[in-house]
């Protein structure tokens, strides 16, 4: 081996790591503050995992601050103090209650100061039922271009190429204005209706079937299947690898949405989605909730960076998958 | 249901979807862009080219395409160039590939809105790590290498980053001269993975014995290499990676709405933001129509590009 040659590989590492840092750095930023209390954030101190030291929860003393009745209720407890030195020595038990470790408080403020849950769940249900109609949708319809024969079966998958051409952001405003003539806004129906129909899944079905051996459709129909059982008894089994594929597409996608959910949602807080629910956190904020706020980020980043860990063939598979056509 | 009707009833709620989702709403852009239509009245009057003519000379809408041409013209050429880069680092590499694949691809898993949020406490101009980096180096010597005054001819004390050093650095998202750029390079720190993983898989369906027999062909250096084999076999990729860069640039959206809300002074002013804030929050549905089919006849011209590159090469191979 040259020398040359080692200087070449540090060089590419040296540059790559560089590169790295860059591509690293706001993973590390979001992390790093979610696990920080408002001060150290704010005198930016204590390094990644923030000071040990605990800090107090301002908002508990104030809500546990106790009033005259709670001073009169312990007196007999302080014989010979006045009511001023009865609450100091209240208010350090209270403070000694509310001291907690940043990285806690600043999670379950995540869930407390917002309906974090609601939203995640929210995600969910709008993703899983977009991808689950989507398939419904495509499966037949791509089915039917690659293996049936048909009057204008032509027509329809021009029809799919053409459509392949419009973004449906891009498209936005009009469906805005229809759904909203429906009086539909600000319902699940308008997260989810516009992504029903997924001219790429459709597209990208009709590919796969092409290669699905006939004689699998004509044993089926020798079998007494009906095309609808073919469909979803032999065809989806079939295409599973594909769908994965296909699945991780579309959920990525919209989880992550945030142009659309942020048209046909305003203001109902029961409809948001994790995206919306984040915004909406920053927007009524000041920087003392940093803190929370980064812990919210990195619960709603965290699914997807754990799915994307734990299987990353498939997830780069399925996000370049518009690239492999 | 009959074999016979099968296909039709296959095919049926896709085909209304597709003319109900996908076309009807084209058509209703464009008839409305005629129009100054809002939502809630009872009527409106057909005002024939107008909103055209005010998106063609309003000083605002000015702003709109040259923000918009901005970002697209910055982000496309860096993030496919550092992806290509990135893609044949890695593919020459003898260890750490796939580690470096991972780094690379998590910002195009990330949620944009959420990291979007980040980089802002990031770039804050007192608390963000950013500018107490740039900061903490001021008058070592880092400040001292990237000031250039080491270089001759340059004098040192001008550069960019001694006159920060001095005068205070950036407040980036706030300053009218620095929100763009700044959006630009969010859009690339996300884009360029994406485009990285397309160029990889380039990389690894050229044949090994085509680089070998240009080798053996005499073409020695990598360049060379690279400029006569790799590159023209990479047009592919190439193409369909611009595409769909450019479209996604053109939709850019998440990080101008949470980080500048088209200002400093509309320097940030995109179309999609255009379209939500004239349209949805404003209600003048005929300029939102008016800006949409403008925006789709754009990607339209992109794909249809592609299209026609894409059949060019079909005879080559």
């Amino acid at each position: 081996m040259k020398p040359t040659y080692y200087i070449g590989e540090t060089w590419k590492h040296a540059v790559l790591i560089a590169l790295s840092i860059v591509v690293i750095l706001p993973f590390y930023v979001m992390l790093s503050t979610s696990l920080k209390s408002p001060g150290q954030v704010e005198r930016n101190e204590g390094g990644f995992f923030g000071t040990v030291s605990e800090m107090v929860d301002a908002k508990c003393v104030k809500r546990l601050e106790p009033d005259r009745d709670m001073i009169a209720a312990v007196r007999d407890q302080y014989v010979g103090q006045t009511d001023r030195e009865i609450k100091t020595a209240l208010m350090g038990d209270i403070q000694t209650s509310c001291t907690v470790h940043p990285a806690i408080f600043n999670y379950s403020s995540a869930f407390t100061e917002a309906p974090l849950l609601r939203y995640l769940l929210n995600g969910l249900i709008v993703t899983v039922s977009i991808f689950v109609i989507q398939v419904v949708i495509a499966l037949p319809c791509a089915y039917a271009l690659a293996k049936l024969r048909f009057k204008g079966r032509e027509f329809v998958f021009g029809l799919v190429l053409f459509c392949l051409l419009i973004p449906v952001h891009a498209i936005a405003l009009p469906l805005y204005i229809m759904l909203s003539k429906l009086g539909l806004t600000n319902t699940y129906a308008a997260l989810i209706v516009p992504w029903t129909i997924s001219v790429f899944g459709i597209f990208l079905m009709r590919q796969f079937f092409m290669t699905v051996p006939d004689d699998l459709i004509d044993a089926g129909r020798m079998d007494g299947m009906s095309e609808f059982s073919i469909v979803w008894k032999v065809m989806l089994p079939a295409a599973i690898p594909a769908l994965m594929a296909f699945a991780i597409f579309s959920v990525v996608a919209h989880w992550n949405d945030y142009f659309w959910p942020k048209i046909v949602v305003t203001g109902n807080r029961d409809l948001f989605t994790p995206p919306l629910g984040l915004r909406e956190f920053r927007g009524g904020s000041d920087g003392s909730l940093f803190g929370p706020m980064m812990a919210t980020a990195t619960i709603i980043v965290i699914p997807l960076i754990v799915g994307f860990l734990l299987a990353q063939r498939r997830f780069i598979e399925g996000i370049t998958l518009s690239g492999m056509k | 249901m009959t074999t016979r009707a099968a296909p039709y009833w296959f095919i049926g709620p896709a085909f209304i979807l597709m003319l109900v989702i996908l076309i009807a709403p084209i058509v209703i852009a464009l008839v409305l862009s005629f129009s100054d239509y809002s939502l809630g009245s009872e009527t409106f009057s057909w005002i024939g080219l107008e909103n055209y003519e005010r998106i063609a000379t309003r000083s605002s809408y000015i702003n709109m395409f040259t923000a918009t041409a901005i970002y697209v013209v910055v982000v496309v050429p860096v993030s496919v160039v550092l992806g290509l880069g990135v893609a044949l680092l890695l593919q020459s590499l003898k260890f750490g590939r796939d580690l470096y694949k991972t780094v690379f691809f998590l910002p195009v898993m990330a949620t944009l809105l959420a990291m979007a949020i980040v980089w802002e406490i990031a770039l804050h101009p007192s608390i963000g790590l950013v500018n107490q980096t740039l900061d903490s180096f001021c008058g070592t010597g880092v400040e001292g290498f990237f000031s250039f005054g080491w270089l001759p001819f340059v004098d040192g004390t001008t550069s960019w980053y001694s006159r920060h050093c001095s005068g205070g650095f950036p407040l980036w998202l706030r300053d009218q001269d620095y929100a763009l750029g700044t959006l630009c390079f969010i859009g690339i720190w996300q884009a360029f993975g994406f485009n990285m993983v397309l160029y990889l898989a380039g990389l690894t369906s050229i044949p090994r014995d085509l680089l070998q027999a240009a080798e053996m062909d005499g073409v020695k250096s990598s360049w060379e290499r690279f400029r006569l084999v790799t590159w023209p076999m990479l047009g592919p990729t190439t193409v369909f990676v611009v595409t769909i860069t450019s479209i996604r640039s053109f939709q850019v959206f998440d990080t101008v709405e949470a980080l500048t809300k088209g200002g400093p002074s509309k320097s940030t002013y995109v179309m999609m933001y255009a379209l939500y804030e004239k349209a949805v929050k404003q209600n003048l549905m005929g300029i939102g129509a008016a800006i949409t089919i403008v925006f789709l006849v754009f990607v339209l011209f992109i794909t249809l590009i592609q299209r026609h590159l894409v059949e060019r090469r079909v005879h080559y191979s």
